[in-house]
């Protein structure tokens, strides 16, 4: 595996990060809600 | 009306005396002890050791949180213990020079660790500064001032060797070194003298991208990828050099001297070094009614407390047995006492303990993240509101049960920095549920990097410390 100039655009590319971050925080937080119900 | 003292406030002792004061501060007394006045929010460190944020950004003073949360504050060192019926009670050396005595009904250890650079001659600031470390305010900003000195010096054409890692055979927290090797690598790249810099990395670990929870693997980009091929292509991509399955034995001024997994006995040069000492438990005496030490009731040899797992299992059983690890966090001898974050005793590693043909363990002890150990300290915290309301406990979980996030900045900027995000489910792998190759939940278990994960790392950084001061809204932001 290498991280190639394409894995570069798309990690820094806004639009898509938003994307990422937006699916990344309900993803965790759909995570730690299954802990909080211990 | 019940007496509740919690021993340190850090992610997991903080996180319980918030939800202790909360639902319990008004008609008992919750009495939190902790050594310095102000909690401090470690994960942001790394940016500290890097020049990029100020420590005080990173730090809140814990009596107006506590007086607000209805708990009494003790600013002071927990020295002694005596857990025996008739006479439960915390001696502590106050700040101030004074010492008293709390009494409790119940009590929480969350020490976090004692950094033991004695365990490796020459290791750490305080055996000739040699090395330097990430692990306390004081010592990220030694590190903060070395570096920017080195990095000045290479401003003027200087070469320099930096390595960072772990200091030891059996240290942990692996992840918190790799933040400053790549935000290292990021600062120099900013300041255009990458090029005067070799960096290395030098771990204990059993392969790369371990960090100490063997490892995980999970979808990135459509294939399957374990985090030794994903940290890997990071280091490669930012020439980063790297050797594991390597435990430092000894440090001096210009070298560092390790034995690895065969046995072999090497030295690395270095000119600047962060490396991660070993954690132990924190040294608290625990003493009996008659006077003698109960210690061993209590803590296992490295000081850790011992609590409801199952302890001194092979570790091809122990993998095998998730019950194994515990669910509750109370001591089986005393069950009033209670212990969370890097303060209780794991049942053993999470990653394959290895011994070398001379007999040097070298181990990647389990981590303890913040996310665990505030998990740990709000489960401790219900089970002894449970406790004192209706007499029966009724919060578990192992953390071959737990999800953990983990954030490892590779960047601060908001504009073109980077993260590593990784979800784990479990921590610790439960190869009876999961019974893959890994003992993981492959559809929650996830890895990605991207400045996506560099917004969440700053945004978790302001969320947190809002959760911890105890602001309007803390109990939804989970841990």
């Amino acid at each position: 595996m290498e991280i190639t100039k394409k894995d570069k655009f798309w990690m820094n590319f806004k639009l898509f990060q938003l994307w990422r971050f937006i699916v990344l925080n309900i993803k965790i937080l759909k995570a730690v809600d299954h802990s909080k119900r211990s | 009306m019940a007496k509740i003292v919690v021993i340190g406030a850090g992610f997991a002792g903080h996180t319980a005396a918030l939800y202790l004061g909360d639902k319990l501060g008004k008609k008992h007394t919750v009495t939190m002890i902790n050594r310095h006045d102000s909690f401090a929010y470690i994960p942001s460190w790394i940016w500290v050791g890097v020049g990029h944020m100020k420590p005080e950004k990173t730090t809140f003073k814990l009596a107006p949180v506590y007086k607000r949360m209805n708990v009494y504050f003790i600013h002071g060192v927990a020295t002694k213990v005596y857990p025996d019926e008739g006479q439960q009670f915390v001696e502590v050396a106050k700040e101030n020079g004074d010492s008293t005595r709390v009494e409790y009904d119940y009590l929480l250890v969350a020490t976090g660790p004692k950094l033991n650079f004695a365990g490796t001659p020459g290791l750490g600031p305080d055996q000739g500064e040699n090395t330097y470390s990430v692990c306390s305010l004081p010592h990220v900003l030694q590190t903060r001032d070395k570096y920017l000195e080195y990095v000045e010096r290479m401003k003027k054409g200087e070469k320099v060797k930096m390595v960072i890692g772990t200091g030891h055979p059996g240290a942990t927290c692996q992840g918190a070194a790799f933040e400053f090797i790549v935000n290292i690598h990021k600062d120099l790249v900013k300041k255009g003298v990458r090029d005067k810099a070799e960096l290395m990395w030098l771990s204990n670990e059993a392969a790369l991208g371990d960090f100490g929870v063997r490892g995980i693997r999970a979808k990135f980009q459509g294939k399957l990828t374990s985090s030794e091929e994903f940290i890997s292509a990071v280091f490669k991509d930012h020439d980063i050099k790297w050797q594991v399955q390597t435990g430092v034995k000894k440090v001096d001024t210009d070298k560092i001297y390790w034995e690895n997994y065969e046995g072999e006995t090497g030295e690395t040069e270095y000119d600047f070094a962060m490396l991660i000492p070993q954690f132990l438990g924190q040294p608290i005496q625990y003493i009996g009614k008659d006077g003698q030490d109960v210690s061993e009731k209590v803590v296992n040899k490295p000081g850790f407390v011992l609590v409801d797992g199952i302890y001194g299992l092979p570790y091809d059983v122990l993998e095998r047995n998730p019950d194994a690890w515990p669910s509750q966090y109370q001591n089986p001898n005393y069950r009033n006492i209670f212990a969370a974050g890097i303060a209780f005793a794991p049942p053993g590693p999470i990653s394959r303990p290895h011994t070398t043909p001379n007999g040097t363990s070298i181990t990647a002890a389990p981590p303890r993240t913040g996310m665990v150990s505030g998990i740990i300290g709000r489960i401790v915290a219900l089970n002894i509101i449970d406790l004192v309301k209706q007499g029966r406990m009724t919060h578990s979980e192992r953390m071959t049960e737990m999800v953990a996030a983990c954030i490892a900045s590779m960047g601060d900027s908001l504009w073109d920095g980077n993260a590593a995000v990784m979800v784990i489910h479990p921590v610790v792998p439960d190869m009876k549920r999961y019974p893959n190759e890994d003992g993981r939940d492959l559809f929650t278990t996830h890895m990605e990097m991207g400045l996506g994960g560099a917004w969440m790392k700053r945004m978790l950084h302001d969320t947190f410390i809002w959760k911890l001061r105890g602001l309007p809204g803390w109990k939804i932001i989970p841990e």
